[in-house]
């Protein structure tokens, strides 16, 4: 996979003298830069995709910690936690909600005071040290495919790794993994990727590693003393899924160790109206809108449950037949789709303990 | 009708029905043959902009699934089919959104006539109505009985037990969860 770079570099004015400026400069000494009073001068006008190639070095402002927003009303939880170093995707996965969500604001962000943000998660896990949090940096942006130039996880992992009740997911479609060999993550780092059907790697999910290429550092990663996770999220009913999904799986888990598989989930094609109309209206066609999706009780349409449901039941069939002891959860779904998948409706805390379990 | 003179007239039509400027021009960017074929739909049923866009919306992508040309989908035979039903201008468009419909949601559609003959089997009164959640999204039926006396009443609700512990009764739940 060629390593992503931008085409200019915008910097906050007074962030150049930090860490990560200097880093970025130094790296990509041949790309243009703006040094800028507001980093909204940066927008890019030309759509979506234009502002992929564009990188915003800036100061994150707020809490850099937050609830999952998966765990909406009505939905089975996971009570995960996640922290935004950067914000948007060099990818470009035809089914990305980050079209909608961050539609209006479409620039490649890193925000240069990580230190700050760790200093807040500290905080929170010294105030509950009873409680064993799952943090994950791959919300609003891929944890690794800027690895290469900002170093994040060299901050991140022996951060995690110091502590005793908090383990780091850090979530890719990349194959970005050199500097996570160079660390030693204790336990505490979970290193998961998102994976399809082969069909569905190769035609929308634009700028991602293979297949192959992320099954090859999933390899390398749990070699180098790190478990691994896997999320075939979003599944989507294409012609041949029943084929597709088993491949996937056979072929993963030929080459893992499924012991040191800290999680695996599963999740369905979600859509906003709002993300089908910026996907229709984006230049590339895809297929994913002619999926058969009906609007659920949240306003985002899903494939039908029935249909739903029964891909769920066959993931399932396929994975335990892999090992059944994988801890498995399927992502924001209401409870009578766990129950149906499942055969039980675990309460958020449970889901929450069986996924740390996983980690451990 | 030449293509000058559907323009003129998707023009007007649209005009008439106040449609908004950038959904006119979106369908002036159609190909020919797609643009007249909606504005046939339209001028036909009488289609407001937001009924026009949801049929649109679906056929495009039918269209696009398929890969067929939009004047191709609404021209299919389910839809010439409920298009020439001698019935009002609202129930024609019931018609043809439902074979649209179809068109576009092929296994939920299946799942719905399953579901149908399933509920048809009970052998309920007309006084026991029996309503699946919609687009089948969800768990759980809604059964509503109409009694204008006890012994109605007595006898909807025998008949709804003994449905209830029929083979039938199962398959319903089963196909709500996901059965093949």
């Amino acid at each position: 996979m060629n390593r992503w770079t931008p085409d200019a570099i915008w910097i906050e004015r007074d962030e150049d003298a930090s860490v990560l400026a200097r880093r970025l400069l130094a790296r990509l000494p041949d790309t243009p830069v703006h040094i800028v009073g507001d980093p909204r001068e940066a927008e890019p006008l030309d759509g979506f995709g234009a502002g992929k190639r564009r990188l915003v070095v800036q100061r994150h402002r707020g809490s850099f910690l937050q609830h999952c927003p998966a765990g909406t009303t009505g939905m089975v939880c996971c009570n995960y936690l996640v922290m935004n170093f950067a914000a948007n995707c060099p990818f470009d996965c035809s089914y990305c909600f980050l079209q909608d969500y961050l539609a209006n604001n479409p620039a490649l962000k890193v925000f240069t005071n990580v230190g700050e943000g760790l200093a807040e998660l500290d905080a929170a896990l010294r105030r509950h040290p009873e409680r064993t949090f799952r943090v994950g940096t791959g919300e609003l942006a891929d944890s690794l495919a800027l690895d290469h130039l900002t170093d994040l996880s060299c901050e991140l992992v022996p951060f995690f790794a110091a502590r005793s009740n908090a383990v780091l997911e850090l979530k890719t479609k990349s194959d970005c993994i050199d500097n996570l060999l160079r660390l030693d993550p204790k336990e505490r780092v979970v290193v998961s990727w998102s994976v399809n059907a082969e069909t569905i790697v190769a035609d929308e999910e634009h700028g991602a590693a293979s297949l192959e290429a992320r099954i090859t550092a999933a390899e390398r990663v749990q070699a180098a003393g790190y478990k691994v996770g896997f999320h075939f999220d979003p599944l989507i009913a294409h012609d041949g899924w029943e084929e597709g999904y088993p491949a996937t799986i056979a072929k993963l888990f030929r080459r893992l160790d499924t012991r040191r598989v800290a999680w695996v989930s599963l999740g369905s094609l979600r859509m906003t109206p709002r993300l089908k109309a910026a996907i229709k209206a984006r230049p590339q066609k895809s297929g994913v809108v002619t999926g058969e999706l009906v609007p659920g009780a949240d306003g985002k349409e899903r494939l039908w449950r029935g249909l739903r449901v029964q891909m769920y039941r066959r993931m399932l069939e396929w994975l335990r037949s892999v090992d059944d002891r994988m801890p498995l959860y399927i992502c924001m779904e209401p409870p009578g789709v766990w129950e149906k998948t499942f055969g039980e409706v675990p309460a958020d805390r449970q889901v929450a303990e069986r996924l740390v379990a996983g980690s451990a | 009708m030449t293509e000058r003179s559907v323009d003129a007239a998707l023009r007007a039509y649209a005009a008439e029905r106040k449609y908004h400027p950038t959904t006119i021009d979106r369908w002036l960017r159609l190909a020919p043959a797609d643009r007249a074929a909606l504005l046939e739909l339209a001028q036909e049923l009488r289609l407001g902009e937001n009924q026009l866009r949801d049929l649109w919306e679906w056929a495009e992508e039918i269209a696009q699934r398929d890969g067929l040309s939009l004047a191709t989908v609404l021209g299919a035979e389910a839809l010439a089919a409920a298009r020439r039903r001698a019935v009002g201008r609202s129930d024609k468009l019931k018609l043809v959104k439902a074979a649209l419909r179809r068109l576009r949601f092929p296994q939920l559609g299946a799942a719905e006539d399953r579901l149908a003959v399933l509920v048809r089997e009970l052998g309920l009164p007309p006084s026991v109505r029996v309503t699946p959640p919609e687009s089948l999204e969800g768990d759980s039926i809604r059964i509503e009985i109409v009694a204008d006396s006890a012994a109605s009443l007595h006898d909807s609700v025998a008949r709804l037990l003994a449905a209830s512990q029929s083979p039938g009764c199962a398959a319903i739940f089963e196909l709500l969860a996901g059965a093949r």
